[in-house]
């Protein structure tokens, strides 16, 4: 697979092929529809006390998923870009680590090591692996600023 | 929403100025998908950690489970864990 991003100065370039961008433009939509049945979206910060639970998520539930569909929202937008400035490659890069969470979750990953057994075959691995490295290229880039 | 007060206003009641300084953790927890190097990533972007001391604690999310990624008063903390959870890492609250 060719480089899927390089930095120029303050903009990531993208060089992503037509079925590339095909192939991840309904992320979004796998994340909506997802929900969030297994709860892997619903962060507890006080897992142990109720009370304090009630209160952080009143004080910032409401906010983490606003912060969320901006997130998909900025995705959509960016799909069709041939560069990003560096808050939409983070938009970007969430959502991309959003939906391996969702497709990790749908193969019933619990565990470290599941791609020594997975198989590349299955859709749904290739496409984690492929998220896999577009979100690590991502990573490269937005960690390298020259 | 929060629960109406019933308690008569002169009741002892928790020094809440004490409580909301004691010093609390953000723990974060291992997950079988998220890759290591988004990991190490967000720990350098929420937290400044030069990329020796994201990885440490990286490497400790992922060989021991757990690893504490930043301590502070409650406001702090939990401004710290929901940025962790906007970035999808599974992160909890701790008293030291």
């Amino acid at each position: 697979m060719s480089r899927p991003f390089r930095r120029d100065g303050e903009q990531i370039v993208v060089s992503l092929s037509a079925p590339e961008r095909a192939a991840i433009a309904a992320l979004p939509e796998v994340i909506e529809a997802a929900g969030d049945a297994d709860g892997r979206f619903a962060y507890q910060a006080h897992p142990d006390d109720p009370g304090a639970a009630r209160r952080y998520q009143e004080l910032v539930g409401e906010d983490l998923a606003s912060l969320r569909a901006a997130d998909r929202a900025a995705f959509a937008a960016a799909l069709g870009a041939d560069s990003l400035d560096v808050e939409l490659a983070e938009a970007f890069m969430r959502v991309v680590g959003e939906a391996r969470i969702v497709l990790a979750s749908r193969l019933g990953i619990e565990e470290d090591g599941w791609e020594e057994s997975a198989s590349i075959d299955d859709p749904e691995i290739a496409m984690l692996h492929y998220l896999g490295f577009l979100q690590n290229a991502l990573v490269e880039v937005l960690s390298n600023p020259e | 929403m929060t629960a109406p007060l019933t308690r008569p206003v002169d009741e002892p009641t928790v020094d809440e100025t004490y409580e909301s300084d004691r010093p609390w953790q953000v723990v974060v927890w291992n997950d079988p998908v998220n890759l290591m190097s988004y990991v190490v990533w967000v720990f350098r972007k929420l937290f400044g950690y030069p990329v020796e001391k994201a990885t440490e604690l990286m490497l400790q999310v992922h060989h021991e489970g757990r690893a504490i990624v930043s301590t502070g008063p409650l406001e702090k903390v939990e401004s710290d864990c929901h940025r962790l959870h906007h970035h999808g890492l599974w992160a909890t609250l701790e008293k030291t």
